[in-house]
């Protein structure tokens, strides 16, 4: 994938540590990603985050801020505790789909529900990466997993969680918005939507949350090519891509 | 090489994990709930394959907190129901146990464990010694503790912790550990049909021809959770009267003693054999039950009078080391050889340490802290 | 008989996968064996290795210190590995892909190059099993070349048809002498 900037360069946010994800993971991007909107906003030093257990654990070894673990699906709970104590900090949460749909559901929707001016990421991949591959909440009807080995029976495993339409049922998140990494125009989508994350952060406006539909080949068992038309065509029409909450006001598709 | 017996053509080899699966399929295990934490997948990715196929219940829980709810409210209906997970996990499962134990249910849980504390590692440890024998969640309670060391024991110990939980309303723990849930060997299954369960009227199923009931552990009445309390250490007795089990190798003439469990019990094995072929005697008891604890085993070695000294092994810093001390009460001296962090001893390691023990006056009744 | 084995290499070369077969096919004639992946991290990639042990004897302790055989793939195990190799051990060493010295305890085999001449540079394992196996007879020949389909229910007939080649071609590389290729 390339980076909208043209001419890379390494986003100061970012240590020089060498990611330990596999090739064409979208974790790698969205890091960038957030790192370069750190840097722009100048808020690195004022910055905790929490990173979360799935593959984006060592995220602390990546970013040049501060970054406290959480237990498996507590991130938004960490966080809030975080903010409450420090509210001139800016807190962010990044988190995996069985992270913050499964385990930490009850976390995320309670933070949200509260409208913890927080920033939530949410990096939704269909799967469990770290742990090999297995259903998460957000796992398409018919897909094959470690634990899904028939592929997803809705009958029985449900149907793949919408986070953004959950949590847009709440009144007090101020800003949410689902995006899609599936090539160049998604990393600018992606890029412009953590900024306004973090700018809702910044001007004190309340609790944002932006999910990533996240390419991960090894699990997607494909190419890095092919996982990026999964995620623009099989997650997209599962997941729309969209604002749907801003400004504090519900924005109808 | 001795001719095979024909059960050896029955052999299958599995791993640990798959093999205690299959055991908990085999022993008629209805309902299993799981969540994914490494190193037991392949527990939970063999039951979502098998148990579908047998119109049983297979379901991955959102949580670890919610799996073991699920295992709860199975339970109360009278189904045999499992679930597995690895040290971080179980430490959220807690809270189910004890209710579990509160309301008298039987319950299956495998603990593949990992190094910890907190996430730790997935390397192989016997970390949970004390949460799994000393209690784990809140209130005045044991479970029942089984302590496999190889495939086959995974799959038959499975099988024997749902006949006991049955039989004593008591949820039972398999404590395993990453080396023996990953390793393959060869298993020779189970081949009748499931053991009977004893009948359950207490079970939940619909006050259909008979008075309502329920299932609590929540008792405010005046002096009830005292009587409640009582009950429980009666039945807490009659499990320690009848299932302590343990292993003695050597032990006969044996004047160094090691005693070490699961995994660590069977590097010890190998010790104790090539300690011999030095001249060493060494002996290995090996507690495979460890709650109820072979408190008397241990005490009835120790004093014997060649005995000179105790080795416990261990994949911590000393956890069983505590009961041992308390079986031998300072009949002989007891030291400690440790492996914290997800390091697997060889059997130089302990080899060293026996001889190092072997070596020093046991004059005084000594012990060394962890390596 | 007690053999200690260990396969190592990058993930991707099929180390674990030649060592299941190997345990499973013992475990029609051997009496007691092991089998242990090393599972790593919960994160991916590294090299990848396991252990076999094959006994006549109960295997107390299921881990090895030293080895019988290493069968080694790339450059980083044969580094890491050499030192574990028994004094009276055999090394094969996948020659395409790492330097080690010749001796007369290891058999440097080019497999990777042995396997793409065939089709598939991935059929290196065989080429490498096939080497061992020519020289430690522990199980027939036949017998894992009948396993091949079955063991792999999911491979092409194919790519079969590469693996038996390339354990034959491992097989021959070992009737044939040492050539030092
Ligand atoms: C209490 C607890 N249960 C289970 C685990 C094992 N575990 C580690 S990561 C993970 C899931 C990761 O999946 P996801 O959140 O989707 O993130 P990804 O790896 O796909 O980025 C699980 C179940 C754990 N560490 N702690
Ligand atoms: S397993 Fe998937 S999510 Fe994890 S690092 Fe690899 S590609 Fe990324």
């Amino acid at each position: 994938m390339k980076t909208p900037t043209s001419g890379y360069q390494r986003p100061a946010s970012l240590t020089d540590a060498a990611m330990h994800y596999c090739a064409g993971c979208g974790h790698s991007s969205v890091h960038k990603l957030l790192a370069e909107v750190l840097d722009e906003l100048e808020i690195r030093e004022r910055t905790v985050g929490v990173a979360p257990v799935g593959c984006a654990v060592f995220a602390y070894f990546y970013f040049k801020c501060d970054i406290s673990e959480a237990a498996h699906g507590r991130a938004a709970a960490v966080a809030t505790g975080i903010k409450r104590a420090l509210p001139d900090r800016i807190v962010f949460s990044y988190q995996g789909d069985g992270d913050l749909a499964a385990i930490g559901l009850t976390e995320t929707v309670h933070a949200a529900n509260r409208g913890e001016p927080i920033t939530v990421i949410f990096i939704n991949n269909t799967v469990y990466g770290m742990t090999g591959g297995q259903m998460a909440p957000t796992t398409l009807a018919g897909q094959i997993t470690a634990t899904s080995p028939t592929g997803r029976n809705p009958a029985t495993m449900g149907c793949p969680i919408r986070m953004c339409e959950l949590l847009n049922t709440l009144e007090q998140p101020y800003y949410i918005e689902r995006v899609a990494l599936d090539g160049h125009g998604g990393m600018v989508a992606t890029k412009k939507a953590l900024l306004t994350a973090f700018q809702t952060q910044v001007s004190g406006k309340g609790y944002s949350f932006v999910e990533v539909l996240s390419p991960c080949p090894t699990h997607f068992r494909c190419s890095p090519q092919d996982s990026l038309k999964f995620v623009g065509q099989k997650m997209a029409a599962q997941f729309p891509v969209r604002i749907f909450r801003k400004e504090g006001v519900p924005v109808h598709a | 090489m001795k001719k095979p017996e024909a059960a050896f053509f029955s052999r299958v080899l599995m791993m640990g994990n798959e093999a205690a699966a299959e055991g908990a399929i085999r022993a008629g295990c209805q309902c299993y709930f799981g969540y994914p934490i490494t190193p037991q997948n392949e527990l939970t990715a063999y039951m979502a394959k098998h148990m579908p196929e047998r119109g049983r219940v297979f379901i991955q829980a959102e949580s670890e907190v919610a799996a073991i709810s699920m295992v709860f409210g199975a339970s109360v209906a009278g189904a045999r129901a499992m679930t597995s997970s690895s040290s971080p996990g179980i430490s959220l499962k807690q809270e189910g146990i004890s209710y579990m134990a509160g309301c008298q249910l039987p319950a299956v849980i495998i603990n593949v464990q990992r190094g910890g504390p907190g996430l730790g590692s997935i390397d192989p440890s016997q970390g949970d010694y004390f949460q799994a024998t000393k209690g784990g969640g809140h209130g005045d309670y044991h479970i029942i503790v089984l302590a496999p060391a190889s495939a086959q024991e995974m799959h038959d110990m499975t099988m024997q912790a749902f006949i006991l939980a049955d039989q004593y309303r008591i949820p039972v723990m398999i404590l395993a550990d990453g080396r023996v849930g990953q390793m393959m060997e060869p298993v020779r299954l189970y081949e009748d049909s499931p053991p009977p369960a004893p009948p359950k009227p207490w079970a939940l199923t619909g006050a259909k021809g008979r008075p309502p009931q329920y299932i609590r552990s929540l008792f405010m009445e005046e002096r009830a959770l005292e009587k409640h309390n009582y009950e429980l250490q009666a039945c807490y007795r009659q499990i320690t009267a009848t299932e302590i089990k343990a292993e003695e190798t050597e032990t006969g003439d044996c004047e160094w003693l090691i005693a070490a469990w699961g995994t660590c019990a069977r590097i010890s094995k190998g010790v104790v054999q090539k300690a011999r072929a030095q001249g060493i005697k060494a002996g290995l008891v090996r507690p495979i039950t460890l709650w109820p604890f072979p408190h008397e085993r241990l005490a009835r070695l120790a004093r014997r009078s060649q005995v000179k000294a105790l080795l416990v092994v261990e994949m911590n810093c000393g956890q069983m080391l505590e009961d041992v001390r308390l079986a031998v009460n300072g009949a002989a001296p007891v030291r400690f050889s440790g492996y914290p962090g997800g390091r697997v001893p060889t059997e130089t390691d302990v080899l060293n340490a026996l001889i190092e023990l072997t070596k020093t006056n046991h004059h005084g009744k000594v012990e060394q802290p962890a390596v | 008989m007690h053999e200690r084995i260990l396969i190592a290499g990058s993930g991707g070369q099929g180390v674990i996968s030649i060592g299941k077969l190997l345990a499973r096919l013992a475990a029609e004639t051997i009496q007691h064996i092991t089998f242990f992946p090393a599972y790593g991290a919960e994160v991916r990639g590294g090299t990848s290795n396991c252990q076999v042990i094959l006994s006549s004897n109960e295997i107390a302790a299921p881990i090895a210190e030293k080895f019988d055989s290493l069968l080694v793939m790339n450059q980083q195990s044969t580094d890491h590995f050499m030192p574990l190799l028994d004094k009276n051990g055999l090394a094969v060493i996948n020659q395409s892909m790492c330097k080690a010295h010749a001796d007369d305890r290891h058999v440097l085999v080019p497999a990777t190059e042995i396997a793409d001449r065939l089709g598939n540079a991935k059929a290196a394992n065989f080429v490498m099993l096939g080497v061992w196996l020519a020289r430690k007879p522990l199980i027939p020949n036949r017998t894992v070349e009948n396993a091949m389909a079955t063991h792999f229910p999911d491979a092409p007939p194919a790519l079969i048809d590469i693996n038996i080649r390339a354990f034959r071609a491992g097989l021959d590389f070992s009737s044939s002498g040492d050539r030092k290729a």
